[in-house]
């Protein structure tokens, strides 16, 4: 007797941990790769719940391999989850492919009438006119540099090539390791390749993603030359670091090339914005170049069986609201491109005003222009010069660089 | 069962040579040399467990904890961050529902594979080893693709359920061998007082079974708790993923957590199966051989 | 079927041989309907979640299933054929025979060895306790704990430096000529423990009288082990070479944790290159190319050491 009790009460209990968590009918849930943002896109749904009685629920995948894994398998058995982020460019133009995300033009169209958002900014998220996205950040690519180094040394934000290499080594021979780089999370090696070919060549780093410039051709061999001498000369810190945004809060260097979402990790290690550090756009090599900036915009997707639900239309509108937007803003220091939003910090809205009056123009990330297939593959490659900046090892690289480059467009035809 | 390392004769003989052959001291120094490069990883590990990231920054690697209080910090900061503390209830619940019952079912199989005659036993027997022949690697796609089909992907019954699989192939084999050797007699005695199948199976084969079955049910515990693979395929949300898969999300590139923190949580994984294992270290012991 | 029991003596007797086979197969078709419930739990999980997912995987390697679509599109051996001539893969494959190699005849040596040198020694046990006690923690432990071993301000570097006087950051994981040497160092270090007490588990089987009549005869220490001893360690150090080489073929945990900020790490093995193809690129099919690879390698291995084993345990009878 007393044994099947107790087996009753086991088997109740197995019920209960095996159940999904009964979650609530109002509950939306949110799929996204980004752990390091869980609490902060939490502290958003808590707010849509309280607000509009929908409450979304974040769910973090990690790391990023297994949540592409998990949405293109469950795109290919027809599932897909209502609500989740993805990347822009190629991509997202596969994903669109599929058929399986919602065209929301209908709610950019409310939302850019209302003054709310910039055309510009739904273009970021458009594939042959139609837009797929509302962003959940919209982040131009800039140096963040600390305002005591460049004190102490009596420098000012370069504005040309020539000071920023200028300031470089004023602050190398006073000690200071001018610019943080790492290989940090594998992804981010191709960081300065991408910049100093935006800084060189633009319309060679525009053919990259056709296949028409070759990963081994003269200008991106004349970037590795600069990247190379610049290493040679000590310009950049161990690319072993795990610990990117707080090396730069601890003061290893002074300079911090990295998306403006980088700003809220910078400030939670301890470095103020505004107070402690402020912002530039690199300026390019050539003067006669037009000003132009990297904007990575992050999207959020919805597929097309949610478009049919009220529930998920309600958080998504609470998400681009003015209120969901500061919520955000003000959790993670995201921006996302709502212009009645509070800025998140100073330099947010310091960098929106260079851009005016230099008429700077937006590019693609690297990562997001590259065809998917080659970009994990390319991206280890940069990594390992990182980690080995020699010109030996710069054309070896670009070597194997160009063969999967070349394999891939010859595939395609 | 248990390796008595010092109870064999030939040790014995080989302990009354070597006091005469060998230089004891210089042996005996070596094995200390040995057993320093054996120890070093462990020390680092507790003396990292127990400093703050600021005072693992400025020591030496080898450097003694000023105080035993950061412990408690770094292990806040892994239980909140990597959500070890899931990890630890999910891989003990994965643990022992599936390895319990992976045995049981093992238990079954052996039974009708050795107390019963029928013919064809050895196809039948072979079609459930055939489990164990593959590498893992060929289960990943479309075990991940099926389950992501029928709804099992990122479930706590999903992964309990693999894990019953996994788990059955072996300890059929060893299970067989050992219930083929059992004596036939105390079954047809049974059997003469009326006893159906089913109680023969459970008041005589099973009693008599029970040191094999729990050294391979810690066994295939163990192997369910340090699973990194199938975790990291099939369950990998914050409140489903196993504690390997916590802790090595939380090492990896992916958090940049100091490493007095990432050590903490290897510690803190590692505490369960190392305390049962030294509980149980006899059964473990014979699960070993078993295994061989 | 053994000797008749004394019940079907008697039968025999009564009613003939005829009657009894039929009785038998009457019995034997009942046993095998009971059996079948027995082994139903069994068969059902391995063919459900084993034998068929590896059927599907063989199946799928001959689609185009990529990312979204193609797992309706049979495309034949493109996918082996494309294999062949991806770049990182005959990096991954050699990786993988040096793991494999590496991880077999280290242990082995040095697991005899320390198996030898501790043998008589004081505190033996302790010393053996010692060896075996990495073998408790998990292997992704382990890795967390050797990652930082190895990190460019961790153990090793501040050992060396010790040694060296100078300061040594060299980046073992980050290089690729130190990175599969440092990582098999780390399963080394877990695994001699075990190979030591499966050996001495042999060697307690060795019998004192050949090892005393070699003594006797004059034999010399070493030849007492060529001649005596190994002969009869033979079947043990086949299963332990059975256990190494499958363990080798299909490592993951270790190559995964530690091998993270190696920026190839998808050539560290065929295992690891499998989940970059098929979880990071959504090359499904081709992904599972290599594991049927992979399966391919490692049948034709135990299939080896099958015939191996069967001539040692020839050999020592």
């Amino acid at each position: 007797m007393q044994s099947r009790q107790w087996i009753t009460g086991a088997l109740a209990g197995v019920a209960m941990v095996l159940g999904i968590s009964g979650a609530s009918a109002a509950d939306v849930p949110l799929y996204h790769d980004k752990g390091f943002w869980s609490q902060q896109f939490q502290v958003v749904g808590d707010a849509a719940g309280e607000k509009t009685g929908v409450r979304i629920v974040q769910n973090s995948y990690a790391p990023p391999e297994q949540y592409k894994a998990f949405v293109q398998s469950s795109i290919a058995s027809g599932s897909p989850p209502d609500l989740f982020t993805w990347w822009t460019g190629q991509t997202m133009n596969e994903l669109v492919a599929t058929g399986q995300v919602a065209p929301l033009d209908d709610v950019w169209e409310k939302l850019v009438a209302s003054g709310e958002y910039d055309q510009s900014t739904q273009d970021l998220f458009k594939v042959d006119g139609k837009t797929y996205a509302v962003p959940f950040s919209v982040a131009r690519w800039v140096v963040l540099y600390n305002k005591k180094m460049f004190a102490d040394q009596g420098l000012s934000e370069p504005k040309t090539w020539e000071e920023l290499m200028a300031a470089a080594d004023k602050l190398k021979a006073a000690g200071i390791t001018p610019f943080n780089a790492t290989v940090q999370e594998g992804w981010r090696g191709f960081i300065w390749f991408s910049e100093l070919m935006i800084r060189t060549d633009p319309e060679a780093y525009k053919g990259l993603f056709n296949g028409t410039v070759a990963y081994d051709s003269p200008a991106v061999e004349k970037v590795f030359q600069l990247w190379s001498d610049m290493y040679a000369k000590g310009y950049f810190t161990d690319p072993r670091s795990n610990e990117e945004p707080q090396d730069f809060a601890r003061g290893k260097a002074a300079m911090y090339l990295i998306g403006e979402w980088g700003e809220g990790l910078v400030d939670a290690a301890g470095l103020k914005p505004d107070a402690d550090f402020g912002a530039f756009i690199m300026p390019n090599m050539d003067p006669k170049l037009p000003s132009a900036v990297v904007v990575e915009a992050g999207p959020m997707v919805v597929s097309v069986a949610g478009k049919e639900k009220p529930d998920i239309m309600t958080a998504l509108n609470f998400w681009t609201s003015v209120d969901g937007a500061n919520v955000w803003s003000k959790a993670s220091g995201n921006f996302i491109g709502n212009t009645k939003a509070d800025a998140p910090n100073p330099t947010v809205a310091k960098i929106s005003a260079d851009m005016k009056t230099n008429n700077t123009v937006a590019m693609q990330r690297w990562w997001e222009a590259v065809p998917p297939d080659l970009q994990g593959e390319l991206v280890a490659e940069l990594n390992g010069f990182l980690l080995n900046p020699t010109m030996d090892n710069a054309k070896m690289i670009m070597g194997r660089m160009q063969a999967l480059n070349a394999d891939y467009w010859e595939a395609k035809q | 069962m248990a390796i008595a390392l010092d109870r064999h004769n030939y040790d014995a003989i080989a302990r009354a040579e070597a006091t005469r052959r060998k230089g004891g001291w210089i042996v005996l120094g070596v094995a200390l040399l040995v057993s320093l490069v054996w120890l070093a990883p462990f020390y680092y590990l507790i003396v990292s467990a127990f400093k703050s990231s600021t005072e693992y920054a400025a020591g030496h690697p080898l450097a003694l904890p000023q105080g035993l209080s950061p412990i408690v910090d770094n292990a806040i900061r892994v239980w909140t961050d990597a959500k070890l503390g899931w990890g630890l209830v999910n891989s003990a619940l994965y643990g022992l529902v599936g390895a319990s019952v992976a045995v049981f079912v093992a238990a079954m199989a052996a039974f009708g594979l050795t107390r019963l005659d029928f013919s064809g036993r050895t196809f039948w027997f072979m079609l459930i080893f055939s489990g164990t022949v593959f590498p893992f690697q060929m289960y990943l796609i479309p075990l991940f693709f099926t389950y992501q089909q029928i709804g099992l992907l990122n479930t706590r019954a999903g992964m309990i359920l693999f894990y019953c699989a996994i788990c059955v192939p072996f300890p059929v084999l060893v299970l067989r061998n050992f219930m083929a050797g059992l004596n036939r007699e105390m079954d047809e005695a049974a059997r003469m007082d009326g006893a159906n199948d089913w109680r023969v199976f459970f008041s005589i084969v099973l009693p008599n079974a029970k040191g094999p079955m729990l050294a391979l049910f810690l066994l295939q515990f163990t192997w369910i708790w340090n699973d990194l693979l199938f975790s990291t395929v099939l369950g990998n949300t914050p409140e489903i993923r196993s504690v390997m898969n916590a802790l090595q999300v939380f090492q990896g590139a992916y958090t940049s957590a100091g490493p007095n923190i990432a050590m903490t949580g290897a510690l803190m994984a590692s505490i369960p199966t190392v305390l049962l294992f030294f509980i149980l270290r006899r059964h473990f012991m014979a699960g070993l051989s078993v295994s061989a | 079927m053994s000797a008749l029991s004394e019940s079907d003596q008697k039968l025999l007797e009564r009613i003939g041989t005829d009657r009894i086979a039929m009785r038998e197969r009457k019995t034997r078709r009942r046993n095998f309907a009971t059996a079948l419930l027995f082994m139903a739990p069994a068969l059902l999980l391995v063919c459900g979640m084993l034998l068929y997912p590896v059927l599907f995987n063989i199946w799928l390697s001959f689609t185009d299933w990529r990312k979204f679509k193609g797992l309706d599109t049979f495309v034949g051996f493109q996918n082996y054929k494309r294999l062949f001539g991806q770049i990182y893969f005959a990096e991954a494959a050699f990786n993988t025979m040096i793991w494999v190699v590496a991880s077999l005849v280290v242990p082995v040596i040095l697991g005899l060895g320390i198996a030898i040198l501790l043998r008589g020694v004081r505190f033996e046990n302790a010393f053996k306790n010692l060896i075996f006690l990495p073998r408790v923690l998990a292997p992704t432990a382990v890795g967390v704990i050797w990652f930082y071993v190895y990190a460019p301000t961790g153990l090793l570097n501040y050992l060396l430096s010790l040694v060296t006087g100078e300061t040594v950051s060299v980046g073992w994981l980050y290089q690729a000529n130190t990175v599969t040497p440092a990582i098999i160092a780390t399963h080394v270090w877990q695994t001699v423990g075990i190979v030591m007490v499966l050996l001495l588990l042999g060697l307690s089987a060795v019998p004192r009288d050949p090892v005393e009549a070699a003594q006797m005869d004059g034999a010399k220490p070493w030849q007492t082990y060529f001649h005596v001893i190994l002969p009869i360690l033979t079947p043990t150090l086949v299963v332990v070479t059975i256990i190494s080489v499958l363990a080798g073929f299909t490592a993951f945990d270790l190559l995964w944790v530690m091998g993270s900020t190696y920026p190839s790490q998808r050539t560290l093995s065929l295992v690891v290159f499998m989940y970059f193809e098929a979880f990071q690129k959504g090359g499904w099919a081709f992904g599972g190319a290599i594991a049927v690879v992979i399966g391919v390698l490692v049948l034709l291995v135990t299939w080896i050491q099958a015939l191996l084993q069967a001539r040692a345990e020839r050999m020592v009878r």
